[in-house]
């Protein structure tokens, strides 16, 4: 289409109104702490939060661990429970999505699985792993597996028939057709699972450590709690925030690069 | 005799992704008389969609006006009725809901605006088919709805924007044959827009052409003086259709 | 007029085909019955055999059964049941009346959106779990925290379900009530809400599962009632066929909840029975 470039002018209100809100809901909630509308017990202000920032970043005191030894240990965990959810879930969706045998003997073990909140198998994995970090990543592995898995298995089903019959037509055996045009055509639904799973593994990651662990930004959470130090609670709140932002934008990425990588 | 609708030196300019400026109309000037059926013939990208909807009231013109009845146009109105070239039907509604709504929304009673959808829904062939959803029907059926569902709203002019541009050549065809059958069972001031040269003939009283690439201009305006309804293998269809080929840009 | 109507047959005849033996092995159904029988078997060989620390299912079917009528805690099983689903239901109608609504608002109108929006964003990586803490300091550990942390997370997916559901609508949409001569609340009416309503079920499906997460995860943390609190309940007292039975029932639980979601979201959408899903 031809055009001209010519410059508009956007309307800058937008703008003006969205820093002001962030401006006013920073100084409401220093406010209302610092005038004590609402006690320090309850909530710290955010000038607080960032002191104990700066701390924490050194000292260990006095929950056992520097902020940066926190945050890697939860990384850790995450990364590790969501590379094995990748290497188990795709695999088993895409074999459940093409070979019926696979499918009738996994799926009502997935269906009976599924429902329940990965959370609720804690008290297991202290049975089996104690609160290391093997327990921890097998709850985040349960809670990520799931998209991975069903995105597979759909992705394969979406194949177009029309490819799968060409196909058969030129003689093409089922493991090929499998491997040559259900797979590649199944990888943008298994992408589309990266950013839903990674969400799962973030949020019930936090469930595990806030109740089996010794370090990690959920243990920090909970033992801002135990002392009393909601600075703490805020603090580690921020953490898990900004991570999960964090590791999502390194996921949207990729995601961005290996989708175009596809289109090539 | 006034015209029903006049455009006087419509030129629209769009801007796309906040910063390109695309000239999309230029110039255009026409008339419509009133029961009269017009046809907009041009190919992809001439712009006249965008025309349609200026008269529809859904864009406004950069330059130029839109007058109609001798007032200007300066929103949409209940006046002029719009067929989507994508069907636009609400899919949420059956056939009868997609139908009804626009008397719903001017607040008629619910027995008096059964009785119109009914009339229309039958007017268009879609007798007994009143409660299905519109993933339910064709291409062909679906804009049959749009198509009712525009007459409903007793409009005084009817603006068809490629209403049979999704459809198979065969059902395409027979909907031509259908839109005539309406519009003289029922006379209203038609514009129709179409890439069709076929189609154009057809259903055409007079055909304005437009040029191919942005920003649209006029070509042409020709007479079809033909009786309806029309054959496609006429002597004199073949003959208009040749010579509207040779004069103008249009690449079938 | 019908030969055009009816354009499209489709026939769903199956052909006959020869009762075999691989038919029938490599039949679905039968592949289910395989893979449901041989998991108790091996939970149950597991079991017996003392490994991994779990209790037989034998074992753990007749501790439900048991608990329907036994009172634990002053509740029996269905009294838990009540318990988790109470909180549920509470926080998850705060979260989703005051969710929707919002998000909806977001949608349609700029000023509220670049009001809300950057503060939205600042909590929602946030997982709803790690306001359980907070949560607890400034309710203590009652029943009103662990509402608060449901509504919390059944918030956030509401309000991103309810934006998303009205910014993919086709705005050609609503050029149709425009040309019929409507105004602009009769746009929202007629064309925003119904044509947002399934996405705000998909909104209220996520939410439901956040909600069973997060009721979970504070009933874990503290608690004398609820599903949650039968399963540490059970790996306090080493009894492992507590905590699985717990488990299975919140299974059951948890998919009532989601089924009965399915069932209303149907009865309102009518226009997507026809439709297969996936």
């Amino acid at each position: 289409m031809p055009y001209e470039e010519v410059k508009v002018k956007q309307p800058i209100i937008f703008k003006i109104l969205a820093i002001l809100s962030l401006l006013t809901f920073f100084g409401v909630w220093e406010f209302i702490v610092d005038a004590g509308i609402v006690p320090s017990t309850m909530l710290a202000a955010p000038s607080k939060v960032a002191i104990l920032f700066v701390k924490k970043l050194t000292q260990a005191n006095p929950d056992g661990a520097t902020l940066g030894a926190h945050a890697w240990m939860s990384a850790k965990e995450a990364v590790t429970a969501y590379v094995l959810a990748i290497i188990v879930g795709v695999p088993l969706g895409l074999f459940m999505g093409w070979f019926k045998v696979v499918r009738g003997l996994a799926r009502p073990i997935f269906e009976m699985i599924r429902p329940i909140p990965p959370i609720a198998w804690i008290p297991l994995c202290i049975f089996w792993f104690g609160i290391g970090i093997w327990g921890k990543v097998y709850i985040i592995w349960i809670a990520g597996i799931v998209p991975f898995t069903i995105n597979s298995w759909v992705g394969v089903n979406m194949t177009d028939p029309a490819l799968i019959q060409m196909a058969r037509t030129y003689g093409a055996t089922d493991w090929q057709i499998f491997t040559k045009i259900c797979i590649p055509s199944a990888l943008p639904m298994i992408f589309g699972a990266l950013q839903i799973s990674l969400a799962y593994c973030w949020t019930n990651l936090v469930g595990a450590e806030l109740l089996a662990a010794d370090k990690g930004l959920g243990f920090l959470i909970e033992m801002g709690r135990r002392l009393a130090m909601p600075e703490m609670v805020v603090l580690g709140m921020v953490c898990v925030g900004i991570g999960g932002a964090l590791i999502g934008i390194v996921v949207d990425v990729l995601e961005r690069r290996l989708l175009a990588g596809i289109r090539r | 005799m006034t015209p029903k609708i006049v455009c006087e030196n419509i030129s629209k300019f769009f801007i796309q992704k906040g910063k390109q400026r695309v000239h999309v109309l230029e110039d255009i000037s026409l008339e419509v008389m009133n029961n009269e059926f017009l046809v907009i013939l041009g190919p992809g990208q001439s712009g006249k969609s965008t025309l349609l909807r200026i008269i529809a009231g859904l864009e406004t013109p950069t330059q130029g006006r839109v007058l109609k009845d001798g007032k200007e146009i300066t929103g949409p109105g209940q006046d002029r009725g719009l067929v989507f070239q994508s069907y636009m039907l609400f899919f949420w509604r059956t056939v009868m809901g997609n139908v009804e709504i626009g008397l719903k929304l001017r607040g008629v009673e619910k027995k008096e605006r059964r009785k119109i959808a009914q009339h229309y829904i039958n007017l268009v062939g879609l007798e007994g088919f009143e409660k299905h959803f519109p993933h339910q029907l064709s291409g062909g059926m679906k804009q049959r709805v749009g198509i009712a569902r525009a007459y409903a709203n007793n409009p005084e002019i009817m603006l068809l924007d490629e209403p049979f541009g999704q459809l198979d050549a065969q059902t395409r065809m027979f909907m031509e044959k259908e839109t005539e059958r309406i519009w003289q069972t029922e006379k209203k001031t038609v514009i129709f827009v179409t890439n069709n040269i076929d189609e154009a003939i057809y259903l055409g009283d007079r055909i304005v052409t437009l040029k191919g690439k942005l920003p649209g201009r006029m070509d042409a305006i020709y007479d079809v003086p033909l009786p309806r309804p029309r054959e496609h293998t006429d002597l004199e269809f073949v003959e208009l259709r040749q010579m509207i080929t040779d004069k103008s840009e249009l690449v079938l | 007029m019908s030969n055009t109507i009816a354009d499209e047959i489709v026939h769903h005849v199956k052909e006959r085909q020869p009762l075999t033996i691989w038919s029938v092995l490599g039949n679905e159904y039968f592949l289910y019955c395989v893979s449901f029988i041989s998991f108790l078997l091996i939970w149950h060989f597991i079991a017996a055999a003392g490994l991994l620390g779990l209790a037989t299912p034998e074992a753990t079917i007749k501790e439900m059964i048991r608990l329907m009528s036994v009172k634990l805690a002053g509740k029996n099983l269905f009294g838990h049941i009540w318990a988790s689903s109470r909180r549920i239901l509470i926080g998850f109608a705060i979260g989703a009346a005051t969710g929707l609504p919002l998000g909806l608002f977001m949608a349609l109108n700029r000023y509220v959106n670049a009001i809300v929006k950057p503060v939205f964003d600042l909590f929602k990586p946030m997982p709803p779990i790690a306001w359980i803490s907070i949560s607890i300091l400034w309710f203590g550990i009652g029943e009103p925290s662990k509402v608060f942390i449901i509504v919390i997370g059944s918030f956030v997916p509401c309000v991103l379900n309810a934006y998303a559901g009205i910014r993919i609508i086709d705005p050609e949409l609503y050029d149709v009530i425009r040309v019929l001569g409507g105004n602009r609340r009769q746009e929202i009416f007629y064309v925003s809400f119904p044509a947002a309503l399934p996405a705000l079920f998909a909104g209220i499906q996520i939410s439901m599962s956040v909600a069973w997460t997060c009721v979970l995860a504070a009933e874990l943390v503290s608690s004398r009632s609820g599903l949650g609190w039968i399963i540490i309940r059970g790996m306090k007292l080493t009894k492992p066929e507590l905590v699985l039975g717990g488990m299975a029932v919140i299974a059951i639980v948890a998919w009532i909840f989601s089924a009965a979601t399915s069932g209303i979201e149907k009865l309102l959408c009518p226009w997507k029975r026809g439709i297969k899903e996936l």
